[in-house]
């Protein structure tokens, strides 16, 4: 009698165990997939005008279309804002439960979200071209391919490297030129950027993505980049890359000098200066603490440039008020 | 029993202090920001001071999490005797009982509706926890006793209804998912001095026990010998059952949920001390907190400057140890 309900009592610990292991297993996954292969690069093929569309995604892996994409599934909101930025909205057939820019990719199908897109409901739109991002989603590629859609993967590793994917995305959907105006913008924010900060000292960054366990932006992510091209120095890219956990007391030790919490998606990182201890930062002693918006730096899409702009701000409050 | 009651109980329980004791220094002496043991002891002797950043590291940033683990492995520790041995059942442990999970619905809800600072995400979770029990409890109720199997059977059901909920919240409101599952897995990081003034609430709970060891003792022989034996059985389940429900809820709305501590701790204490309460509980006690401490030490030292999750410590120290135990219980 007690046996079996001890075998029950060691069942249920061992499949929440299971659970568990397989929703950390999936988000490890999802997390290390960002910080895979290098952003898409543009193929010299694709500037033919005519004939078949050839572009190279952020897998490295080379997509071709006969002619301009005209019914588009997105897996992730990025994705979304970048075919909504470029001019091809219309195109558009269904989108993620995430979606929430513009605001009229919130009433777009959904597929499901993000961590979970599931293959039939997606082909039941018969989209042409599915942009997916990286991570778990990249290994939907060869099941979306052999019913016929093209996957083009979204991954990028830089700020240049989501120009690239516009530009790409721009050739695919059959809208050169607005996918050209979106990158421009981007290349003007980030020039203009570059020029404020380009003689100005580095001041040390620390980015908190989330608090409790404290993580940050490591190397190797779009995150990383823009804290280097707003002029200053990444604290995060020292723990490694992706977006690792970080330990308290060596950000402490590091004492940086500009203090930025992500806010949105994750967490509300609540009053920063009255956290415990943190009266001692120099970051808090000189009122150099800033919350940002997750959407407009984790989202590696065209609303970067303006999440570019409100870094230098943080980062160089003196060189961005002289402009 | 009579060779229980004539053993004396204060060497076991001093050698585990002393444990304890040498735990704590060595988690207070290392840490990830490169502080010298000349200045960890400076800063002891000084105490803290006002706007000094290597002072602060460890008045504010390791001591509190340092005593946070302590306290909560403790809690754990001394929960799970107590369940396992009402459960008359060496499996249990405090997440068994349901309540874990209810506080881990209450904390969910409370990141879900966006209020995961202090106080309120421990309030839910406090109010999770107790809520679980209360449902279990009723469940449970016949007649005026609490069948011990039924509240068993009744908290793993409600554990996995709870998990189940959870799960839903977690898709449903899927942006907040990774604060979620990070909560989940249990963590140290980022605790502070409001923490350990929480973890603290649960010092009177952990001593309650003791005043009970006789009772626990002799409830070991069965329900039907304890009532023989003149104990208020009833009375001594509800007062144990609180209890544990009480500790659990706090150290779960504290760290999240950490396992193997109050499973694998009781055992070690019996094979040590043997099973009488009056040294079993202490002793566990302090081992329980030692463990945690040291767990916490390698989760934040071991890749700093990131950490391990401390639950994949004590699940990596514990789960051979606790098959081992298991192996050497079922051959004796």
């Amino acid at each position: 009698m007690s046996t079996t309900r001890t075998r029950r009592g060691l069942a249920a610990i061992i499949l929440l165990a299971a659970v568990t292991l397989a929703v950390v297993g999936a988000l490890a996954l999802a997390g290390c997939g960002s910080d895979g292969s290098a952003g898409g690069e543009a193929s010299p093929a694709a500037s033919a005008s005519a004939g078949p569309i050839t572009v190279t995604d952020g897998t490295g892996t080379t997509v071709t279309m006969d002619q301009p994409a005209t019914r588009i599934v997105s897996l992730a909101p990025a994705n979304t804002e970048i075919a909504y930025a470029i001019g091809a909205g219309d195109k558009m057939v269904a989108g993620t439960s995430y979606d929430d820019y513009p605001e009229e990719a919130k009433s777009l199908p959904k597929i499901g979200d993000f961590a979970n897109p599931n293959v039939e409901k997606i082909a039941s739109f018969e989209p042409d071209l599915v942009l997916a991002a990286g991570g778990i989603q990249d290994k939907l590629r060869s099941k979306l391919e052999k019913l016929g859609m093209k996957v083009y993967v979204v991954d990028p590793k830089t700020y240049e490297g989501v120009m690239t994917d516009i530009t790409n995305l721009g050739q695919l959907a059959g809208s050169k030129e607005q996918a050209q105006q979106v990158a421009d913008t981007m290349q003007k924010a980030m020039d203009d950027v570059q020029a404020q900060v380009a003689s100005a000292s580095r001041p040390a960054t620390f980015l908190e993505i989330y608090s409790k366990p404290l993580m940050t932006a490591g190397g190797e992510t779009f995150i990383d980049d823009m804290i280097t091209l707003a002029g200053g120095t990444n604290l995060g890219a020292t723990a490694g890359s992706g977006f690792p956990t970080f330990s308290t007391e060596v950000l402490f030790s590091n004492d940086p000098d500009v203090y930025i919490a992500d806010s949105g998606s994750m967490s509300k990182p609540g009053d920063i200066n009255k956290r415990a201890g943190f009266d001692v930062l120099t970051a808090v002693k000189d009122g150099h603490v800033y919350v940002i918006e997750d959407s407009l730096i984790a989202r590696p899409g065209p609303r970067l440039a303006q999440g570019l702009q409100e870094l230098v701000k943080m980062i160089h409050p003196e060189a961005a008020a002289a402009q | 029993m009579t060779r229980l009651a004539r053993t004396s109980v204060w060497p076991g329980i001093a050698l585990a202090g002393g444990v304890l004791v040498a735990c704590l220094l060595v988690s207070l002496a290392f840490g990830p920001a490169s502080l010298s043991l000349g200045e960890v002891w400076h800063f002891v002797t000084t105490g803290p001071v006002q706007g000094d950043l290597p002072n602060a590291i460890f008045w504010q940033i390791r001591l509190p999490r340092v005593l946070v683990a302590c306290l909560v492995g403790a809690e754990l520790a001394v929960a799970g005797v107590i369940l396992q041995d009402l459960f008359l059942n060496p499996l249990t442990d405090p997440y068994v009982t349901g309540v874990s999970s209810g506080a881990a619905l209450g904390a969910t809800i409370g990141i879900v509706l966006h209020m995961s600072n202090l106080p309120w995400m421990t309030v839910l979770a406090l109010i999770g926890g107790f809520a679980t029990l209360g449902i279990v409890w009723m469940a449970a109720r016949r007649r005026g006793r609490i069948d011990i199997f039924v509240l068993l059977l009744a908290g793993v059901t409600i554990s996995y209804l709870a998990s189940a909920v959870v799960t839903v919240l977690m898709i449903r409101a899927n942006q907040d998912m990774y604060a979620i599952v990070y909560w989940l897995m249990g963590s140290f990081s980022g605790r502070g001095w409001p923490d350990v003034e929480i973890a603290l609430v649960a010092v009177p709970f952990m001593i309650a026990p003791l005043f009970f060891a006789k009772e626990m003792d002799i409830l070991l022989q069965g329900e039907k010998r304890a009532l023989e034996l003149g104990v208020e059985v009833e009375r001594t389940k509800r007062v144990l059952l609180v209890t544990a429900g009480v500790l659990t809820a706090i150290a779960v709305s504290v760290s999240g949920i950490i396992g193997f501590v109050g499973l694998v701790v009781p055992h070690i204490v019996r094979l040590l001390v043997g099973p009488g309460h009056r040294s079993l509980l202490p002793v566990s006690l302090l081992l329980g907190a030692s463990m945690m401490g040291i767990a916490d030490l390698l989760s934040r030292t071991v890749i700093a400057p990131n950490e391990i999750p401390v639950g994949v410590v004590t699940t990596f120290v514990g789960a051979p140890l606790f098959v081992y135990l298991l192996r050497r219980g079922r051959k004796g």
